[in-house]
């Protein structure tokens, strides 16, 4: 499989309040340094974070009133839209500068809580739908953008948490290509006294997740027998510097379930993305959801395919 | 007037550019534009590898370029081996080194020296001119120290001879961008370049306001940086009027390819007590400053990029000192290690030295 990275994938690569006017914020895409930042009418701006006059971090710099990104460096000043270098402190004879004097300028879209990035500056941005989800976090794993999904596929419980739910070994339906995303449904039990999952005739609870096949971005819902949806989250692993992923998750609370179990789910944190993955529990996690994964993968992302999952086009509910 | 590396067509592009050598051409052009500091190594020179306090009759281990020097003290004399005296001698000595694996070595300015090349070489007409350290040594303690910098030796020294960076990261301590006038001047021959950077009406050193009583709002400056390019020694020298001279040697010594040692020496014994104590420890914060800069700039020049830095009028001193580096690094590549020009010549009028303060 090509370099997830090269592709037009939009990322989310920070959440909405994430990203501010008053401190520039460093994220990577791959191997990619980006820094984020807002400008002075609130846009969020995106430049590779490399000055390129010796290279320094931008993010090291600070935001102007005006909006333009400073390196701490040496002072030259960047505009956010085109990279374009805009001053050179104690230079105000010399205020025109060549075209080539610019920083690399990468497309931005931010919607539904998420500030998306595309490596690609003349990349359409996708249009989105999504309401920003209460519930937030930003996770950094010591695992690969790949590795990190496959343990998703495989055992939930490995990466994220619900609280109050214990994800079970069993699945109501395999991963499989629905309208360009992954998509499967895990059973779940509430946690507690209980016939272990092996021995259990039903299951109470479900887990739906879609994903997109290239950025991982995975839309999860909860669901009881009643089919009510218990809980949205949207997360976002990135693949980040040195292996690791970066993750940017939005959670929030649908229908109340009755009684204690339902009100232990309106606790606090609801949902989670762990820091860290158990690698003794990993090693052994036999893989099955992610084997057939990489197949539908590897048939989605053949070239003549690609167009269908389409830049992280919006994810609609799945019917059951 | 801006420089763009890949159009400079002649040495006129670079403005402020004194004197010529007769580089400008393709050459010089790569050096700008493939710069790889971390592959360049300097032979046949002298390094200051240790402050003359720190050597004792117990060895301490130092490095140039990944190569041992152990360095003690014998009847008092100083000397330098690649062999710790306690180390069973499993490998010949190096080339650099005489039969017993001494390197040659010599004592002044407050520091041993050690040579990093052909011993029968080594020659003390090859020692950097330090004009305003006693040349015996015996600055008090309070006016040297050591810092490290995780970078490679010559990025340390660009970060040096840029001084427009001081405005930003160094602020706090030396003052802001804004002044009525800047100017920039550099002067070279094929084994040294000094930059002068005058300011008038700059706002205040902040550490001058609290610790030398400068009531004045602003001040004229005038800072001097010199580089020994073989030794990758470096003369900060800066003039303040109002205000007191800061005059430091700021040795940057390539330990290895991505690691720098800066054993300092800051002669403030002419300034007032407060002055004469603090400034020398602003070190400390300075070198912090510079580091969170170069520190991530270093893997970004590792590896040969065709993607060309941009440059502004201030950057005439780097870029030739860029070419400066290259051409000594291409002579050496040839086998040509020889000296074209005097280091050790008086730089006193050069870097306009206040000398009746410093008679020595
Ligand atoms: S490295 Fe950014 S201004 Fe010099
Ligand atoms: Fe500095």
């Amino acid at each position: 499989m090509p370099d997830a990275t090269q592709q037009e994938i939009w990322w989310a690569v920070a959440r909405s309040e994430e990203v501010t006017a008053r401190k520039p914020l460093a994220v990577d895409i791959g191997e990619q340094p980006v820094v984020l930042w807002r400008d002075a009418q609130g846009t969020a701006r995106a430049l590779e974070d490399r000055c390129p006059h010796r290279r320094a971090p931008l993010s090291l710099g600070c935001i102007r009133d005006n909006g333009w990104i400073q390196c701490g460096y040496h002072g030259w000043m960047y505009e956010g839209e085109t990279g374009r270098l805009k001053e050179i402190p104690n230079m105000k004879d010399q205020q025109k500068f060549p075209p080539v004097y610019r920083a690399q300028a990468f497309g931005v879209y931010e919607q539904g809580g998420m500030v998306r990035v595309c490596l690609d500056a003349k990349a359409t941005a996708p249009t989105l739908h999504d309401d920003p989800l209460t519930y937030v976090g930003t996770a950094h794993v010591s695992l690969g953008h790949q590795e990190y999904l496959d343990a998703l596929y495989d055992d939930p419980g490995l990466v994220i948490a619900i609280r109050g739910v214990s994800f079970t070994p069993y699945l109501m339906s395999e991963l499989r290509n629905q309208d360009g995303l992954l998509v499967m449904e895990r059973s779940c039990q509430w946690k507690g006294l209980h016939w272990p999952a092996p021995f259990s005739s039903d299951f109470p609870l479900t887990v739906l997740t879609q994903t997109h096949p290239v950025s991982g971005e995975t839309k999860l819902t909860l669901r009881d027998g009643e089919m009510n949806d218990l809980l949205h989250a949207v997360i976002a692993p990135v693949p980040a510097a040195r292996g690791v992923t970066a993750i940017r998750w939005r959670a929030a609370l649908g229908v109340r379930h009755p009684g204690l179990r339902g009100a232990a789910l309106r606790g606090l944190n609801p949902f989670s993305v762990r820091g860290t993955v158990d690698g003794a529990r990993l090693r052994v996690t036999r893989p099955s959801a992610s084997l057939h994964g990489e197949d539908l993968r590897n048939a989605m992302c053949a070239p003549e395919l690609t167009s269908e999952a389409g830049p992280l086009t919006p994810v609609e509910t799945v019917a059951a | 007037m801006l420089e763009v590396a890949d159009r400079l067509s002649d040495n006129e592009a670079l403005s402020g550019v004194a004197a010529s050598t007769g580089s400008g051409g393709p050459a010089a052009l790569n050096a700008i534009n493939h710069w790889v500091p971390h592959n360049l190594v300097m032979r046949d020179a002298w390094f200051p590898l240790a402050h003359a306090t720190g050597v004792g009759k117990k060895p301490v281990r130092r490095a140039i370029y990944s190569h041992p020097f152990f360095l003690w003290r014998e009847d008092g004399v100083a000397v330098a081996s690649e062999f710790h005296p306690n180390e069973k001698q499993s490998r010949a000595s190096s080339p650099f080194t005489d039969a017993r694996g001494r390197y040659p070595v010599m004592e002044r300015y407050g520091y041993v020296w050690g040579w990093f090349g052909q011993p029968e070489s080594a020659d003390p007409v090859h020692l950097p001119s330090l004009p305003f350290l006693p040349p015996n040594g015996g600055l008090p303690g309070h006016m040297i120290g050591t810092v490290r910098f995780d970078c490679s030796a010559p990025i340390s020294l660009e970060n040096l001879i840029d001084l427009t960076h001081a405005d930003f990261l160094h602020a706090n301590i030396t003052g802001d961008e804004k002044s009525e006038s800047e100017s920039i001047e550099t002067f070279f021959d094929s084994e040294s370049i000094t930059m002068v950077r005058t300011c008038t009406g700059k706002s205040v050193a902040p550490v001058m306001k609290f610790f030398s009583g400068i009531k004045q709002p602003t001040q004229n400056i005038r800072q001097v940086i010199r580089i020994y390019l073989r030794s990758h020694c470096a003369i900060a020298y800066g003039r303040f009027t109002p205000g007191d001279d800061v005059p430091l040697f700021h040795p940057c010594v390539p330990e290895t390819r991505d690691r720098t040692r800066l054993d300092y020496a800051m002669n403030t014994s002419h300034a007032g007590l407060l002055f004469r104590h603090v400034m020398p420890k602003a070190s400390y914060m300075v070198s912090r400053q510079d580091s969170s800069m170069t520190s991530p700039q270093s893997p970004r020049y590792m590896r040969d990029t065709n993607r060309k830095d941009l440059h502004s009028r201030f950057d005439a001193p780097g870029q030739r000192y860029r070419m400066l580096m290259m051409d000594i690094a291409n002579r050496q590549d040839a086998g040509d290690f020889a000296y074209r020009d005097d280091v050790s010549a008086d730089c006193s009028d050069l870097i306009g030295l206040r000398k009746e303060l410093f008679r020595y």
